[in-house]
């Protein structure tokens, strides 16, 4: 039979979420943690690396601050500046020795108040003359504070980079001239090289993040502006897929931003690596689950098949099926109980057949006796009309009754009335009475309102026939008692009472299930018993007692209170 | 019952899983939060001049305002086209660059201004409405090539329509280049005869060759493709100093001295940091500067012109009415595409 949702299926797939989910979420969060802690960790190394690079260039500006006040407070630089009024050898003293510490690391020239070039602490200046309202001087005229500037020396080593600039007075406030402090992009490679790893490459951007120096040409006409529209546009520096990591830091004085561009720590290589193996457990993993559920499944099918075939057997009304119990768990005691069920269903179906075979012969008996029984009936009147003729009246009152009572028999209705029954019974006392001259009395005692309840046809008659068998027929003043009595609304209970023999102490009590065997000699009152059970159930039947003080017998049936318009019949 | 408990939860686990995964890739970044300025120290600049002036201006801006500028370079129509198009909510403060008469054609992107020196500026280059705010005054020549053409061939805008220069004019698409346009209606204007029989006359001494960029004009005639070309006093100068085999004439018929500009955006992000703008290139500085760096005529009244150069009064002007080549930019332009397309067209 094919199913929509085997059970195979869903246990494969049991199997496999919950071998596939583990190991994905696990592959996953190791990914992540290992990405996390690699990048954690390059970070620490960039952080330490730009915490060098801003030392670096925190030493540099202390030496261009400490540069720049010594100028400041020298007595001939200013006014050399201002007026010519100096020898050019002292303000070149002066000049080399503020530089001392810084001079290898920038070019030093004195501007004029006008941007001429006049001193420098190399044999050549870098501009001869310095626009005073654009650039560089133009903000150093605005503060007495070194200012910085990025300017755009073209390629080459010697091309200057960076500038900063003081302005110089005299002693009396006047604008004497200016300070230019130069940077080359070799004096920014000795100053920086080492200071971040052979990886990495450092940027380094001004105060609004353009580029200034780069540790590879490349970087600054491409990555500073890449760099600088991601900060204007809020996103994050690391792009998505990107290859590289950056880390910022800043020099707060000169406005210089130092970038480190490390590659990522985790690359495509490592992660294509670690998706391979993950996609591989994941493999096996299906490949287990497979395994599992097929051979779980099996062990699991194997019983159940052999059940489900035993009970398609049993569909085929095949009961002789035994299912061996497979092993002792759960699937062997539901077979076992299987096989139990079979039993009990085989038994009941037995007990069936039985019911019915005893039915079919009551029935056929019942046919035999009613072979031409019209033929008995109408011989019996004609003895009734002969008998009369011949002034025989006992013979005439016997054969009417003995015909009336054949006639109840061979109606077709099953059950009749009460009273009705009561009747044939007085017709059959007759014949009785005249069989024993009179030897007993007779009388009943049916409540009016219970005349009408149904009875099945003839229940009384072997009853009372067996009364007056044991009872009346062997003592003087044999007396024989029918009462109907009901209890309750749902059971009719009529009671035969004689007076004579008690019964064997054996007989005594409910009569059901005894044997027909052993019932030999009581055959009528098996018979109504039989009847009675048939038709209503086990809870019906005869029940024999002794009468009170042992004398006579009790036989009382009990059957369901019915009354005519009830029945269907 | 068992099914409906299981789907939540693996639901619940794969959006954890994905999470995990996805947020630590978008997480922001402290640099970005640390560094990045504020709006209010911000300003969205579209500018169709070239890197080389733009560059030093702007650098200078951010140093004197402490103003992050964002740049956006392109062509002067295709910045106002897009002006046009986000005027819902514009993206950009200032448009720096473009002859005035573009700026004005598309005068519903401005708002006017009076920047902080406006009563030192020029009068004849103000806007009347304050629109806008000159930036460089920039009078159309015409070039030739000194090598293949003798001085003197040229003198006037009635000198290319001589046979002698036909398919050898260099002359840029007045659509894509604003320079090109002014010096269209300037030689309509110096030469008054019938508009439309004028444009179709140099239809046919173009021979219907029209260039795609501006900056070929010069190309074209310093290569010695074309042997004369209409383009602007400042880019010729330029390309003259840089030892192109050029030379400028100023028409004797007249010429045109139409500024290029620079304007305040309707609805400006970020109003105030533009008007700082606005009030800094026209200011005295960046004119100067211009004018010694870059041979950019200063729209200052005050300043003196560089020695080289011709000073305006010297100059034979046309009346160039930059409102009406405002107003008739797109039919001017139809009437060109027409005529020198062949004129039969329909």
């Amino acid at each position: 039979m094919k199913l929509a949702r085997s059970f195979r299926t869903r246990l494969f797939a049991g199997f496999l979420l919950a071998s596939l989910l583990p190991l994905l979420l696990c592959s996953a969060m190791l990914l992540q943690i290992f990405r996390l802690r690699m990048d954690a960790q390059a970070d620490t190394e960039s952080r330490e690396q730009l915490d060098h690079v801003i030392s670096v260039l925190d030493n540099l500006y202390d030496g261009f601050r400490q540069t720049s006040q010594a100028l400041k407070a020298s007595p001939y630089v200013a006014p050399a500046l201002a007026q010519g009024q100096a020898e050019s050898s002292m303000v070149y003293s002066e000049l080399y020795s503020a530089t001392e510490g810084s001079r290898s690391n920038a070019q030093f020239d004195l501007y004029d108040r006008d941007g001429n070039w006049r001193y420098s602490t190399k044999s050549l200046p870098i501009y001869d003359q310095l626009p005073i309202h654009w650039g560089i001087l133009h903000a150093a005229r605005q503060t007495d504070a070194l200012v910085f500037s990025q300017i755009d020396g073209g390629e080459g080593n010697s091309a200057p980079l960076f500038q900063g600039a003081v302005q110089l007075k005299t002693f009396d406030g006047q604008e004497a001239g200016y300070l230019v402090i130069t940077i080359t992009r070799s004096n920014f490679y000795q100053l920086l090289d080492g200071t971040y790893g052979s990886q990495s490459d450092l940027l380094l951007l001004n105060r609004y993040w353009r580029p200034v120096y780069a540790s590879s040409s490349s970087l600054s006409s491409a990555l500073a502006p890449m760099l600088r529209e991601q900060l204007l546009t809020g996103n994050s520096l690391h792009q998505e897929g990107d290859e590289f990591a950056y880390t910022v830091a800043v020099q707060e004085e000169m406005g210089l931003y130092a970038v480190i561009q490390r590659p990522q720590a985790l690359n495509q290589d490592t992660r294509r690596l670690l998706t391979t193996v993950t996609a591989g457990s994941a493999l096996v993993c299906v490949g287990i689950s497979v395994l599992m559920g097929l051979r779980l499944s099996r062990q699991m099918f194997y019983p159940i098949e052999r059940l489900h075939s035993a009970i398609g057997e049993v569909a085929q009304n095949n009961l002789d099926v035994y299912v061996p119990p497979y092993r002792d768990d759960e699937l062997g005691q539901l077979a076992q109980r299987f096989n139990g069920m079979l039993v009990a269903l085989k038994h009941n179906q037995e007990q069936l057949v039985e019911n019915q075979r005893e039915l079919n012969q009551a029935q056929i008996r019942m046919l035999q006796a009613q072979l031409n029984p019209h033929f008995l009936c109408n011989t019996l009147d004609t003895m009734k009309w002969i008998s009369k003729i011949n002034q025989v009246p006992q013979v005439a009152l016997m054969s009417t009754n003995l015909a009336d009572i054949l006639r109840f028999c061979i109606s077709p209705e099953e059950f009749v009335p009460l009273h009705r029954e009561v009747e044939i019974l007085k017709r059959y006392i007759e014949i009785q009475k005249i069989r024993l001259s009179d030897a007993f009395s007779f009388d009943t005692d049916i409540p009016p309102e219970l005349e009408d309840c149904l009875v099945p046809k003839m229940i009384l008659q072997p009853i009372v026939e067996n009364a007056i068998l044991r009872g009346p027929a062997g003592v003087i003043n044999g007396a024989i008692h029918v009462t109907a009595r009901g209890h309750g609304r749902t059971v009719l209970q009529i009671v035969v009472t004689n007076n004579g023999n008690g019964l064997p102490q054996d007989m005594t009590g409910a009569y059901a299930h005894r044997n027909r065997e052993l019932s030999r000699g009581h055959l009528g009152l098996y018979n109504v018993d039989t009847i009675l059970r048939k038709y209503y159930g086990e809870d019906f039947g005869l029940y024999l007692s002794a009468g009170p003080g042992g004398q006579g017998a009790v036989v009382s049936a009990t059957l369901p209170l019915r009354k005519e318009e009830e029945t269907e019949c | 019952m068992k099914q409906k408990g299981i789907r939540p939860l693996l639901s619940l686990t794969l959006a954890g899983l994905l999470t995990l995964t996805g947020c630590t890739l978008a997480g922001r970044d402290p640099a970005v939060s640390l560094y990045a300025p504020s709006e209010a120290q911000r300003l969205v600049v579209y500018t169709s001049h070239k890197e080389e002036v733009y560059q030093p201006i702007i650098e200078e801006f951010e140093a004197r305002t402490g103003i992050w500028v964002e740049l956006v370079p392109g062509g002067t129509n295709e910045l106002l086209e897009r002006l046009t198009e986000e005027s819902d909510k514009p993206r950009a403060d200032v448009m720096f660059g473009g002859g005035v008469d573009s700026l004005q054609a598309y005068q519903d992107c401005f708002t006017p201004y009076f920047c902080k020196d406006w009563d030192l500026l020029e009068p004849s280059m103000r806007s009347s409405d304050g629109l806008w705010t000159p930036f460089s005054a920039l009078p159309v020549v015409l070039i030739y090539n000194t090598k293949l053409v003798s001085p003197g061939h040229l003198t006037a805008w009635h000198d290319l329509f001589s046979p002698a220069w036909q398919g050898r004019i260099a002359f840029c698409d007045p659509s894509i280049s604003g320079s090109s346009f002014t010096g269209l209606v300037t030689m309509l204007r110096a030469m008054k005869g019938d508009q439309d029989q004028l444009l179709m006359d140099f239809a046919v001494s173009l021979d219907g060759r029209q260039l795609d960029s501006s900056g070929q004009v010069l190309t074209s005639v310093a290569s010695g493709t074309d042997l004369v070309g209409i383009t602007l006093e400042e880019t010729a100068l330029k390309r003259v100093a840089a030892g192109d085999d050029i030379a400028l004439v100023y028409p004797s018929d007249g010429t045109s001295c139409v500024p290029d500009g620079c304007a305040l955006i309707q609805g400006a992000p970020h109003p105030e940091n533009a008007q700082l703008f606005l009030d800094y290139i026209s200011g005295e500085d960046v004119q100067r500067r211009m004018e010694s760096e870059f041979s950019r005529r200063p729209i200052r009244t005050v300043q003196d012109t560089e020695e080289h150069l011709p000073s305006l009064s010297d100059l034979s002007l046309v009346d160039y009415d930059i409102t009406w080549a405002s107003e008739h930019h797109s039919a001017l332009l139809m009437s060109w595409a027409f005529y020198f397309g062949g004129g039969d067209e329909t």
